[in-house]
C-alpha cells in the first residue's frame, strides 16, 4: 500500500477532529436541553456566561435592527408630558423612576427590569423606540407596539430622553399635571 | 505524567497563586453575607444607576460609582459610612435625603445587612 502524503494526513486528522468536536458540542447541547440540568427557575441568578451571552445578544440585535429607524430630531414638551402619562401607566411599576421604587415583584424577576434614569445615555432614540415597540424575548419586556400606537411609543421615547435631567420633584409635578389634564374623563384601556 | 499527578500539581499551583493575592477584606462575621449581598445588588438592579466593578451590566452613571465603597467616608454626602448608617440608607434613602434620585427599597433588615456587607467588601 502506498503511504498517505503527510499534508493529506494532517488534513484528514483535522477534519475528523472538527467533526468530532461538532458531535460533542451537539451532544452537550442535547444534554442541557433534555437532562433537566439547566436551572430555568427565576429564583437563582443567571450564570455569568449566560448573563453575558443573552445580554450581549440583545444589545447587538437592537443596535443592528434599529439602524434604519429614523427618529425625530427633537421632542416637544407636550410629547414629553404625554410620554410621562404612558410611562406612569405602563412602565413605572417595573422600571421605577427618579426616587420611585419598582413594584416589589420586580426584584424577583430574572433578568430583573432596570431603572431607566440613564437609558437615553445607553441607547439612541431609534434604539429606545425599537426596544419599546418590539419588546425583548426571554425577559418580561412586552412588545408595546401591540398595545400602543407609534405616536404613543415615540412619546415614551421623548419622555426617556428627558428623564436623565428630571428630578423626583419634576416627575411628581409633571405627573400631577398629566393626571389633572386627563381627568375627569380618563379613558380606561 | 499521570492524570492524577497532573491534577494534583495544578491544584497545588492554584493554591499557591491564590495565597499570593491581597488579603481578603475583613468581614464582620454574623453581620451580613457578602455573596448573598451581591445577588441582592443584582436583583435590586443597583447596576442600572451605579458602576460596580466585577458585576455584569453594572455600568450606570446616575449615582456615584460603588468601587471602593468599603473605604468611603460618607454616604450620600451626609451620613458617616458606618454599617448601621449604610443599612439605614439602603432601606430608606428618601428618609435620609428627601427627593434624591435613589428610591426606597423594600429590603428586609437581613437583606439590607447582606447588601451592606457586599458594599463594604468593595475595597
Amino acid at each position: 500500500m502506498r503511504p498517505v502524503p503527510t499534508p493529506l494526513k494532517w488534513l484528514l486528522a483535522g477534519l475528523v477532529g472538527f467533526a468530532g468536536a461538532g458531535v460533542l458540542a451537539g451532544a452537550a447541547a442535547l444534554y442541557v436541553i433534555f437532562s433537566g440540568a439547566f436551572d430555568a427557575s427565576a429564583s437563582t441568578p443567571h450564570r455569568a456566561i449566560v448573563a453575558w451571552a443573552t445580554h450581549t445578544t440583545m444589545i447587538r440585535s437592537v443596535r443592528a435592527r434599529a439602524a434604519d429607524i429614523t427618529a425625530p430630531r427633537a421632542f416637544s414638551a407636550a410629547e414629553v408630558q404625554a410620554g410621562l402619562g404612558s410611562y406612569d401607566q405602563h412602565c413605572v411599576a417595573c422600571h421605577g423612576g427618579p426616587g420611585i421604587p419598582r413594584a416589589p415583584f420586580v426584584s424577583a424577576m430574572t433578568p430583573t427590569a432596570p431603572y431607566l434614569l440613564d437609558a437615553a445615555r445607553r441607547w439612541s432614540p431609534a434604539e429606545l423606540y425599537y426596544i419599546v415597540h418590539r419588546g425583548v424575548k426571554m425577559t418580561a419586556m412586552p412588545a408595546w407596539g401591540e398595545v400602543l400606537s407609534d405616536k404613543e411609543t415615540w412619546n415614551l421615547v421623548a419622555f426617556l430622553e428627558a428623564l436623565p435631567k428630571m428630578s423626583a420633584a419634576d416627575y411628581a409635578r409633571l405627573r400631577q399635571a398629566q393626571l389633572a389634564a386627563a381627568s375627569p374623563a380618563r379613558p380606561d384601556r | 505524567m499521570k492524570p492524577v499527578a497532573a491534577i494534583a500539581c495544578l491544584g497545588l499551583a492554584a493554591a499557591i497563586l491564590a495565597g499570593c493575592g491581597p488579603n481578603p477584606p475583613p468581614r464582620r462575621l454574623g453581620f451580613g453575607d457578602v455573596e448573598q449581598g451581591k445577588i441582592i445588588a443584582g436583583r435590586e438592579a443597583c447596576g442600572s444607576c451605579h458602576l460596580i466593578s466585577g458585576m455584569q451590566q453594572a455600568d450606570g452613571l446616575v449615582g456615584p460609582p460603588l468601587d471602593a465603597f468599603g473605604r468611603r467616608t460618607v454616604i450620600a454626602g451626609v451620613l458617616p459610612n458606618t454599617t448601621d448608617n449604610l443599612t439605614r440608607w439602603l432601606k430608606s434613602p428618601q428618609a435620609v435625603v428627601p427627593g434624591n434620585a435613589m428610591p426606597d427599597t423594600r429590603l428586609t433588615d437581613q437583606q439590607a445587612r447582606d447588601l451592606a456587607a457586599f458594599l463594604e467588601s468593595l475595597q
